[in-house]
């Protein structure tokens, strides 16, 4: 049932005591590092404040500005020797972000995937092929090590070479797959092509989907597509990566692991507490980080606390699907818009792909909203009209949704920009 | 038999069409006529009569372009003033909507033939047969 019952179903007040103390160890550990040592000398912050979880609210938050203006090795606890990993964003405009680990922080890391991975009903005798970025992106080795830990048969097989990742899946009878939710539609694109069914041809049962804002709609098609149950992956590099939340076999949002993670959702302007299973910011301090924890780390993403007690036993809280981020929305004609909104409505057709862009553009002095979406190839009869019709009936839906009437253009099937990873939605080029 | 043209969706973006013509050479296809119907949100049907439909369309798809056969009715027309009016009035009076109409004439400059592209290209096809307007069979269609 679980791979660490003693953690996994601790009742919440032992689970208490227990993030009381790892928050103590933790607030020690960090009083080394350069930045957070200035700051705990400046506000005068020791172990010795913390009595219960709740004094967490004693300390400030940790930004990603923090984290670049210290980079690299400004959160370090440990001399630089001691750490065996990093994993650093991509980010291309000034610093990236840098996580450090040493060998317990990844044998912690590895043990949290395969708790993730073994809630959502993977076991020893799966082979898992895990599709996606190796190197500095966390999903490659993160779900890596934790498959292995688990003890399934792991492929390593990354990302991209659409026909080999279906010939493994063949040869070695993947039952199995990691990957982001948008490269499963080409993934069965490229099956038709091949003239295969993967519900017939492939031994697939599970899937773990994340890195990627995705809707419930886009989960309940993938599962459809292949006839595969789909689970939600959720974490981020800050937080070492996958492994935060998971979802369990109930699919009915994801446990946040509670004994690792400290987790608050704030108003991100007030920076309180929202009421319990209220829309707020996702705040995280790592419990069991040793060679660089974050303390009340500002992850930007949205969501809420599910209420109510999960049929699968465990105790530790499950997080809704992320929402969208404080950081993606924008502002179009005085709406505030979130990219999921157009992507929602998207989702309910299938005369278009899940691929999507968001332009937005002065166009003679007035804003525009452009959604560009690519047309299916088995949708198009040659009709004129049809496709004018389409093109109206998303165009209505949208402003219904965001009420703002977007442009609806219609493009060809695989002309939308792809990007390794996360896919960009959004290009802004209006004029401020 | 019914004729058929290649319907192909396209971007309206510089190159675009080009794209598949480069299809077209490189499959040894001959375009004996086209149209292309844009829309005013960027995008465009192109329709093509060609000597090898099939293939065509075969091809373009292979090459990720949304191409579907369509059903057309082609009819030949002697050259002289009013026979294009004429035989739009046979439609009009059947109550038919053409969706894109194109021609072409024929390389000895005496005859010009008429491409339809109806939604019920048989009904249309026997409209045609009973008041005496000939149309011409796909293999014919294909070999102009």
């Amino acid at each position: 049932m679980y791979w660490k019952p003693e953690i996994e179903i601790l009742p919440q007040p032992q689970l208490h005591v227990l993030q009381a103390q790892r928050l103590q160890d933790t607030l020690g550990r960090a009083a080394n590092s350069p930045f957070y040592g200035e700051q705990f000398r400046r506000h005068g912050i020791g172990p010795e404040i913390i009595k219960s979880v709740d004094d967490i609210r004693r300390l400030p938050f940790t930004t990603k500005e923090d984290l670049r203006n210290n980079f690299p090795y400004g959160f370090l606890t440990v001399p630089k020797q001691g750490a065996v990993r990093l994993h650093c964003s991509s980010g291309t405009t000034g610093n990236p972000t840098v996580i450090f680990h040493d060998n317990h922080d990844l044998s912690s890391w590895a043990d949290l995937v395969a708790r993730s991975l073994y809630c959502a009903g993977l076991r020893d005798t799966d082979v898992f092929q895990n599709i996606c970025g190796y190197g500095l992106f966390t999903g490659g080795l993160g779900f890596q090590y934790g498959a292995e830990r688990l003890g399934a048969l792991v492929i390593p097989a990354a990302a991209g070479n659409t026909r080999r990742q279906i010939k493994l899946m063949q040869d070695f009878g993947t039952t199995a797959v990691h990957t982001i939710p948008s490269y499963l539609f080409r993934l069965h694109s490229a099956f038709k092509e091949m003239g295969l069914d993967p519900r017939k041809d492939t031994s697939l049962k599970l899937f773990v989907i994340g890195a990627e804002p995705h809707t419930d709609e886009q989960r309940r098609r993938i599962e459809e597509l292949f006839g595969v149950r789909a689970f939600n992956s959720y974490g981020l590099s800050e937080m070492n990566g996958p492994g935060v939340a998971f979802e369990c076999e109930y699919q009915n949002g994801l446990h946040v692991w509670e004994d690792a993670f400290l987790t608050e959702i704030i108003d991100p302007d007030t920076l309180q507490p929202v009421p319990d299973g209220e829309e707020g910011e996702l705040v995280f301090t790592t419990l069991d980080r040793h060679a660089m924890p974050l303390l009340r780390y500002r992850t930007r993403d949205l969501t809420r606390f599910l209420s109510g007690d999960c049929p699968c036993g465990r105790t530790h809280r499950r997080l809704d699907r992320i929402s969208g981020r404080t950081d993606d929305m924008f502002i179009i004609k005085g709406c505030n818009v979130f990219p999921m909104q157009i992507e929602k409505v998207l989702m309910r057709y299938t005369e278009v792909s899940t691929d999507y862009l968001i332009e937005l553009e002065t166009v003679d002095g007035n804003d525009e909203i452009t959604v560009k979406v690519e047309l299916q190839k088995e949708w198009f009869t040659g009709n004129i009209e049809a496709l004018e019709k389409l093109s109206r009936r998303i165009a209505h839906e949208v402003r219904d949704e965001i009420l703002v009437s977007p442009n609806v253009r219609l493009v060809e099937p695989g002309s939308l920009p792809k990007t390794e990873g996360k896919a960009v939605r959004v290009i802004d080029s209006r004029i401020p | 038999m019914i004729a058929h043209q290649v319907s192909i969706f396209l971007e309206n973006k510089p190159g675009r069409l080009e794209k598949v013509t480069a299809v077209l050479k490189a499959t040894g296809i001959n375009i004996r006529a086209m149209t292309l119907s844009t829309s005013s949100s960027g995008w465009g049907i192109l329709n093509l009569l060609v000597d090898h439909p099939d293939t065509a369309c075969q091809k373009l798809s292979q090459a990720g372009h949304p191409a579907v056969l369509r059903e057309i009715v082609v009819v030949s027309m002697q050259d002289r003033a009013g026979a294009l009016h004429d035989m739009l009035g046979l439609l009009a009076q059947a109550g038919l909507n053409i969706q894109n109409a194109y021609g072409t004439v024929l390389g000895d400059n005496k005859e010009a033939i008429l491409i339809i592209d109806v939604e019920n290209a048989e009904h249309v096809q026997k409209i045609f047969e009973s008041a005496g307007v000939q149309t011409l069979p796909a293999e014919d269609v294909y070999r102009i």
